[in-house]
């Protein structure tokens, strides 16, 4: 079952935690709702596998980056919330900006032919 | 943050993982909500909402990975092992931990014991660098006593040594509040007093030198007269009668001594203050200045008296020869004083214990590790590393060593409270302060599994050297060995050194006071103002009360601190070469004391009534006073002086002892209390056939109810306080001795059932091949001894060695007693014998063909 988005994810560690924490950045979501966003936003370039996104929802959880709530969510489904840390806005933004130094160096590989 | 998560997750997991699940089939319902929205039937959403999602337990297994801390499972693993294990085998469990419970429970009490007395006198916080300054006079039998204000102002004056002195003389007071009169404890103090302790006042302030009738509450006294009322500062109350304002609150732990209540200002500038050795009443505390050691202020100190002594200023005192000094001690010492060396000796006893429990543990647990042989070589055959198997007895011996601890706490906890029974001997006051507290509670965890974890350890080496169980047995009695002898050396030297306390406490009690102390009772009280005839009406009352036989007033009284110790002279008489110094106890007396506390009069005529303010001095001398002055002369119608002039001798007296029934006694002279009334508090002394205490309080009411009464107890108590500490260490050491004493014969006892249990097969061959039974309980008594025997020496070397230390305890009986070593050796082999008799009997009682089969 590999689709584009795991494949794509795997070849950058850690880029799957920082999708979902500038996820929560926005507003506090639920699984599945992340999942969604993640998917919609990238015009369905991402698609989350949902075995992944469990396990990097408690590594976050984990490290105190994320917290969760038990909600109700926008279907009247009861749902797990989770809710950005103000460690989880630092480490999102060493990310991103580690993210941006690889796609930068990897622009600039792929330039110089 | 990471790891405490981490721990959090591992701890919580079950609920985690219901929240995973929870949240993971929430999901899927969402998944499912949106297929059936695409237009699916409800059966087709479920399978693609499925499908999308893959496979839930995988996920699950993966969130999971989070949640584990590696390590911490395998050793809940172990735990859990260790726990199945303890259940199974409750006896050893049982013997473990109680073991464990009395040698770190004693260990614990007395180690609270000792951290109030001496690591944390009184609880101060800053006490380490304060000093105490005492007077001995060698020839005159002073060691460390109250200075005079002299020797205070010489201390404060060294500034380059001390950054603040202080000196305080015992003070009590009648309070006269709302018509009740009460006695207050407290001290008069000079204005660094404070200071030297760096205390701050929890309200108002301290001294200034300004101050003369102010007055400083203890915490304890605030609460209890002024609720703690803020207000209490700048009242005024009356003390003896005169005026005293209240300036400030001393902190709540701030008890200098244990029993203060009260500190009112002191004024050293009288006349009264001005000789040395004169009114030594003073006891100087001193801070040592910052960088200054307590080796350096002593020799400031000594050289100081050594300079003094060689001036003429020096030899104007007429104090060379006298073997004058000037002593520091640290506070701590000061504080607990003569309870210092037995509790050392009662804290080493109690370590003894623990380490005898712990070698006996250990014993045990090698026991049961030779029992294990098989189960440890299937661990090893599966593939454990030796590391492993090594973890899992530590962590089976660390849960005995904890469940140990925490009986053992509660060991302490029962001891301290008994410590706070012991409120009778001298120093008892400062048990009173005793506490388990949560640092102690630290300690007594942590004793226990370091002792874990030195029992553990044997076998795990054991285990560790021999990996295919071969040659271990060897190895193991070789340990089993150790330990026997470990344990009854420990015995042995617990054993002897309680016998020796023993016998000088039988020694002592030997000793006669010099009057009959049966059906006496005592009481002091403070005399009321403005009521001259007080005393004789009291002693009239007293002697009129039903179930009085007589009844006297005096001050002060055999076996209260606070003597009249003082120099005399006699007329006509110097003192020739080589004579004992002129130094005696004074006691003022009423007529019928003689009678009441049972002192012969042995020449001349008693005091009588007549012996009045108006009359000439007189007085009586003990039989100590007229062996050493009047030897060959008749001491009747001679003159001596030593509170008030020169004072006739009209009678002479057995001699009593007048402060314990061992140590030196002064001689005695007695004066007429109505002749010398100049103490503010006197002792009634009652003989009766009935309880006379509340006889006492009825008539001090009856004849002037403003006089406080305190101190209220039978001479019986009095005598017996002052054995006290004698008695408390026997008591306890007899206590620590049983234990170790059994221990130990119980740890020779299962090495030898275990020898002959393991070598049943062999006796039995050797039986069969002829071995008569007598030959076969003979080698075994013999083997099983040795180890008693090897420890027994030990024991006994080792308390000869510490004899030279125990020497202070001891009471007319030397120090290496032959006899005592013979009696405890004795006793102890006997037990010993009887405990390997056992086995040994079970051996020579094998039946050949009953071995045999048994193999």
């Amino acid at each position: 079952m590999k689709r584009k988005a795991s494949f794509y994810l795997e070849l950058l560690p850690g880029t799957l935690d920082m999708l979902v924490l500038k996820t929560l950045s926005r507003q506090p979501s639920h699984g599945y709702a992340i999942a969604q966003h993640i998917q919609r936003v990238s015009d369905d370039a991402l698609k989350i596998g949902e075995g992944s996104l469990y396990p990097a929802l408690q590594r976050l959880l984990l490290n105190g980056w994320v917290e969760a709530e038990w909600g109700t969510s926008e279907t009247n489904r009861r749902a797990r919330f989770y809710r950005i840390t103000p460690a989880g806005r630092r480490q999102l933004s060493t990310e991103a900006k580690n993210f941006d130094f690889l796609i930068g160096a990897i622009a600039r590989v792929m330039e110089t032919t | 943050m990471k790891l405490w998560n981490r721990l959090r997750a591992w701890v919580l997991a079950s609920r985690l993982e219901r929240d995973l699940a929870e949240e993971i089939d929430a999901h899927r319902r969402m998944l499912e909500d949106e297929f059936l929205r695409q237009g699916l039937s409800p059966v087709a959403a479920r399978l693609a909402a499925a499908r999308r999602f893959g496979n839930r337990s995988a996920s699950l297994e993966r969130s999971r990975e989070y949640w584990r801390v590696r390590w911490i499972d395998s050793i809940a693993q172990d735990l859990r092992f260790a726990l199945r294990l303890i259940r199974r085998q409750p006896f050893l469990t049982l013997a473990a931990v109680v073991t464990i419970a009395l040698g770190v429970g004693a260990n614990t009490a007395v180690t609270s014991v000792l951290q109030t007395a001496l690591l944390n006198p009184l609880g101060l916080r800053d006490a380490d660098t304060v000093v105490v300054a005492g007077v001995s006079i060698e020839k005159l039998h002073f060691r460390n006593v109250e200075t005079s204000a002299v020797e205070f102002r010489e201390i404060a004056a060294m500034r380059d040594t001390f950054s603040a002195a202080a000196s305080m003389e015992g003070r009590w007071w009648t309070w006269e509040d709302k018509g009740e009169a009460m006695r207050l404890v407290g001290r008069a103090v000079t204005p660094d007093f404070f200071r030297v302790f760096n205390e701050r006042p929890a309200l108002g302030r301290f001294f200034t030198a300004d101050d003369r009738q102010s007055l400083v509450l203890s915490y304890a006294l605030w609460h209890s007269r002024f609720g703690g009322d803020i207000s209490a500062i700048g009242r005024s109350v009356m003390l003896d009668g005169k005026p005293y304002r209240i300036v400030g609150v001393a902190p709540e732990h701030f008890r200098v001594p244990a029993n203060a209540e009260a500190w009112t200002p002191l004024d050293l500038s009288g006349p009264a203050y001005q000789r040395r050795g004169y009114n030594m009443q003073e006891t100087v505390v001193a801070r040592l200045k910052p960088g200054v050691s307590f080796a350096q202020a002593t020799g400031r100190v000594n050289r100081y008296v050594a300079g003094l002594l060689g001036s003429n200023a020096g030899r104007d005192i007429g104090y060379e020869g006298y073997g004058y000094s000037i002593g520091l001690r640290s506070f701590g010492e000061y504080v607990a004083g003569d309870l210092r060396r037995p509790l050392l000796l009662v804290w080493i006893a109690a370590l003894l214990v623990l380490l005898t429990g712990c070698a006996n543990v250990a014993g045990l647990l090698l026991a049961r590790s030779a029992g294990r042989k098989r189960e440890i070589a299937i661990r090893f055959s599966l593939g454990a590393s030796g590391l492993r198997v090594v973890r899992q007895l530590l962590v089976e011996s660390a849960v005995l060593g904890a469940l140990g601890g925490a009986a053992g706490i509660l060991v302490a906890a029962v001891g301290i409270a008994l410590a706070h029974n012991a409120l009778t001997i001298p120093g008892g006051r400062l048990l009173a302060l005793v506490a388990l507290d949560g640092r102690l509670i630290a300690y007594a965890l942590g004793v226990a599994l370091i002792t874990a974890l030195l029992f553990g350890l044997a076998p795990a080496v054991q285990l560790l050297r021999h990996d295919q169980a071969t040659g271990m047995a060897r190895s193991r009695r070789r340990f089993q060995n150790l330990f026997v002898m470990a344990e009854v050396a420990a015995a042995s030297m617990l054993l002897v050194v309680t016998v020796l306390l023993l016998r000088s406490l039988w020694a002592v009690e030997q000793v006669r006071p010099g009057f009959n102390p049966a059906h006496l009772t005592t009481a002091f009280l403070i005399k009321p103002q403005n009521d001259p005839g007080f005393l004789d009406r009291l002693a009239g009352t007293l002697r009129s009360s039903p179930g009085v036989e007589s009844a006297a007033i005096a001050y002060p009284l055999p076996f209260t601190t606070g003597g009249l110790t003082s120099g005399f002279m006699i007329r006509n008489r110097g003192q020739k070469a080589g004579e004992p110094e002129w130094h005696g106890e004074a006691y003022l007396v009423s007529a019928g004391y003689l009678k009441t506390m049972g002192i012969r009069l042995l020449r001349g005529r008693d005091l009588a009534d007549s012996d009045s303010s108006a009359a000439p001095t007189v007085c009586l001398i003990d039989d100590r006073l007229v062996q050493t002055f009047f030897p060959a002369q008749d001491p009747i119608g001679q003159e001596i002086w030593m509170y008030k002039g020169w004072a006739r001798i009209v009678g002479v007296v057995s001699a009593v002892r007048g402060t314990a029934l061992e140590g030196v006694a002064r001689p005695v002279v007695y004066y007429s209390l109505a002749q010398l009334p100049v103490f503010p508090s006197a002792a009634v002394v009652v003989r009766s056939s009935v309880a006379a205490v509340p006889i006492i309080r009825q008539a001090v009411r009856q004849v002037n109810a403003r006089a406080p009464i305190f101190d209220v107890q039978t001479m019986e108590e009095r005598i017996e306080q002052s054995l006290g500490i004698r008695r408390v260490v026997v008591d306890l050491l007899g206590a620590f001795a049983l234990i170790t004493v059994l221990l130990s014969a119980i740890g020779l006892h299962s090495v030898v059932a275990q020898v002959v249990g393991e070598r049943t097969p062999e006796i039995g061959i050797r039986m069969a091949l002829g071995a008569r039974p007598a030959q076969v309980l003979a080698q075994f008594l013999l083997q099983g001894l040795r180890a008693g025997i090897v420890g027994l020496v030990i024991g006994l070397a080792a308390t000869a060695y510490a004899q030279k230390w125990l020497a202070s305890l001891l009471y007319e009986i030397r120090p290496f007693d032959l006899a005592t070593f013979c009696l405890a050796s004795l006793g102890l082999l006997a037990l010993l014998t009887f405990a390997v008799w056992w086995p040994a009997r079970r051996a020579s009682r094998i039946d050949p063909q009953v071995a045999l089969r048994y193999e």
